[in-house]
């Protein structure tokens, strides 16, 4: 084993002991049932994406299964709205408008969110290609959250062996403001496995769930744990989709969620000029 | 429902398996360069033999007057390729097959492929 991989079996050897952890709490970003890869736009490409998921069967009592406020899940729409653009060919920003839509009630404004997300050297050039992700996120409160402020921090990591890509971002989550905001970092992560089929249409298998603080992590019961069997590709037109169920785990999770991604990609011209071939962060 | 501490765990052990696991003989072989330009609405060459099981250094140089998006669905890489300019994409060692690459801002521009033997 080299010294790179052993440190990333040391990396997850720690995440794997915040899972085993006797006590934790939920995280799972119910906007966003998305996992990421490695690459990201290109320098002067932007991108409009909506996420949306239902919960078809959720919690009857507020701050249960993918609700964090006094709304509770059951038939809750998320809905979100993002705006990504590439800086740099290694570095791209985005905003998120979420809203949510309670049963048989009009869609009401959730939160935003705004986002770095980069990538480290050139695809391949190391073992596992080794991203970062940086996001700010403010929500209402207490409706949707009981937490005014957070701030998260994933590493990404994606290696492909052939047409099987496999990709993981541990979470971690520090609030900033409300609830919480005197307590410690929380673990969540979001992980999955492409194959790459057709353009048109390829299966995928993403995992999504949180354990909580990471000194002190929820019951296993109470933790979120879901396992979502995916369909991705691109209609003709060049909009691309990520259709997904979702089955909770635990008797903490919601039962089942359905998800629907679209995304389409423009370039709209770049501030920056290219990225070098030879850099490692811009 | 009771909480599959077990199965996350095991999902969690297969991903750190994949993540840490090296083949048994590791072997540092010279990439092969190919050159793919890209003139008049058409890359040149569109058919491209490699020998499988050598890493690819892909360079893509636009000689047009527009900009191009080099992507491969079956590689997976995208990169766009301002006129007049050149990226290279690093390709690690194929399994024979075929790979396709196309313009991914143009979709009347014949599809290229790549193909490993």
């Amino acid at each position: 084993m080299t010294r790179q991989n052993g440190n990333l079996f040391a990396f997850l050897a720690l995440v794997l002991g915040a899972l085993a952890s006797p006590r934790c709490l939920a995280l799972t970003d119910p906007w966003e049932f998305e996992v990421y890869p490695y690459s990201t736009l290109s320098a002067g490409m932007a991108e409009f994406e909506s996420d949306n998921a239902y919960v078809d069967s959720g919690h009857t009592l507020g701050a249960e299964g993918t609700s964090s406020g006094t709304i509770p899940s059951n038939h809750l729409l998320y809905n979100s709205y993002e705006f990504t653009y590439g800086l740099t060919d290694r570095v791209e920003a985005a905003l998120y408008l979420n809203m949510a839509r309670p049963d048989a009630a009009g869609l009401r404004w959730a939160g935003d969110k705004f986002r770095l997300r980069g990538r480290l050297f050139d695809q391949d050039r190391l073992p596992v290609d080794v991203g970062w992700y940086l996001e700010l996120e403010w929500h209402k409160t207490p409706q949707f959250d009981d937490a005014v402020r957070e701030l998260e921090f994933r590493p990404i990591l994606e290696r492909d062996f052939g047409p099987l890509a496999v990709m993981a971002n541990p979470k971690f989550e520090k609030v900033l403001a409300g609830a919480g905001h005197d307590q410690g970092v929380e673990f969540g992560y979001v992980a999955g496995v492409q194959y790459r089929v057709s353009r048109l249409a390829s299966p995928g298998l993403e995992f999504y769930g949180g354990t909580g603080l990471i000194d002190q992590a929820d019951p296993g019961p109470r933790q979120e744990h879901y396992v979502f069997p995916s369909i991705w590709g691109e209609f003709p037109g060049g909009v691309e989709y990520n259709v997904g169920v979702g089955y909770g785990l635990t008797s903490g999770s919601d039962r089942l969620i359905f998800k629907v991604n679209l995304e389409l990609e423009r370039f709209v011209g770049r501030i920056w000029k290219h990225s070098s071939e030879n850099g490692w962060f811009l | 429902m009771d909480c599959p501490k077990h199965l996350i765990l095991k999902v969690a052990a297969v991903f750190l398996l994949l993540f840490t696991y090296e083949p048994l003989i590791a072997q540092e072989i010279t990439p092969l360069t190919i050159e793919i330009h890209f003139k008049e609405h058409h890359f040149t060459p569109l058919k491209i033999a490699v020998p499988a099981g050598i890493p690819l250094n892909v360079k893509v140089l636009n000689d047009s007057h527009e900009r191009i998006e080099f992507e491969s669905f079956k590689l997976n890489r995208e990169k766009v390729v301002e006129a007049g300019q050149s990226i290279l994409v690093h390709v690690p060692a194929l399994r024979p097959g075929n790979y396709d690459f196309f313009d991914d801002f143009h979709s009347d521009v014949p599809e290229g492929d790549i193909a490993a033997k």
